[in-house]
């Protein structure tokens, strides 16, 4: 019956944008296909697990190892410090690349002309 | 003696040349240079860390250079030494990768290889963790006041 109720308001909503307001039929299915768009990804987020819950997949024992054995291990009492600088310090330095190469790219677009 | 007045410029633009502007921008740049070396600093130690650090200190450096003049900026920190730096800071971050292997452990290790870790939650300990961090802000550092002068000096 809702399913019934949902069809005719979209065809009454459809027929009032078509020839009262008068929109290209284009633009009406570019409309419906981006509310669909946003139906599907609503309920992405509705399935993703809560943010902070304590059995969610992320609580595994990398983070469990960084928070025990973090400050023993690196002498960093900065956790994050010491998992950018001393356990991902070769991602940092990808990083540090990405700006090097990004400064590169910025003087040899300026220079050039 | 008026307060504020649009002066030519050498790029054909002009410049408004503040008191106010002037004389604030000169009081509160040290005082950001030196919170921003604190952010790199300790960056083991509390948040914040090389690249907001370095971001900071960049900052205050372009603040000086809009708010007087280039030639006032370039007295600072000159386009060639900042492009220096830039490039130092990068080599001395693979340098401290490479101290790792010579003195026996992987590449950017930090106890594994030895060097000296101090105390936990003093300044100088943490090894290594200290001396990337420096050099990363210093790049970051660098490479916003290498950017601020390519693009201001790319409309000549």
């Amino acid at each position: 019956m809702i399913y019934f109720l949902a069809v005719i308001i979209f065809i009454i909503l459809t027929l009032f944008l078509r020839f009262v307001i008068g929109i290209e039929p284009r633009t009406i299915v570019i409309f419906y296909l981006l509310g669909l768009i946003i139906f599907f990804f609503s309920f992405t987020v509705a399935e993703m697990p809560a943010f902070g819950s304590p059995d969610n997949p992320t609580f595994n024992e990398v983070p469990q190892r960084y928070l025990e054995s973090g400050v023993s291990e690196t002498g960093a009492v900065n956790i994050v410090s010491s998992v950018i600088i001393d356990y991902r310090a070769f991602d940092t330095l990808g990083e540090a690349t990405v700006l090097f190469v990004a400064i590169a790219a910025v003087i040899a677009t300026i220079k050039a002309h | 003696m008026p307060l504020s007045r649009r002066t030519e410029r050498r790029g054909g633009g002009t410049a408004i040349e503040d008191q106010i502007v002037r004389i604030t921008s000169r009081l509160v740049a040290p005082f950001i240079q030196v919170y921003g070396i604190y952010v790199i600093l300790h960056g083991h130690l509390s948040p914040g860390g090389s690249f907001s650090g370095g971001a900071i200190f960049g900052a205050s450096l372009v603040l000086v250079a809009l708010s007087f003049n280039l030639e006032t900026g370039a007295k600072q920190i000159s386009h060639q030494l900042a492009s220096g730096l830039e490039s130092g800071g990068a080599f001395g971050f693979i340098l401290t990768g490479l101290i790792a292997i010579a003195i026996g452990g992987n590449f950017l290790a930090n106890r594994a290889a030895g060097f000296p870790m101090g105390q936990a939650g003093e300044l100088f300990s943490a090894g290594a963790i200290l001396i990337i961090t420096v050099f990363v802000g210093i790049k970051v550092a660098s490479t916003i006041v290498t950017l601020f002068y390519t693009i201001i000096e790319g409309e000549e």
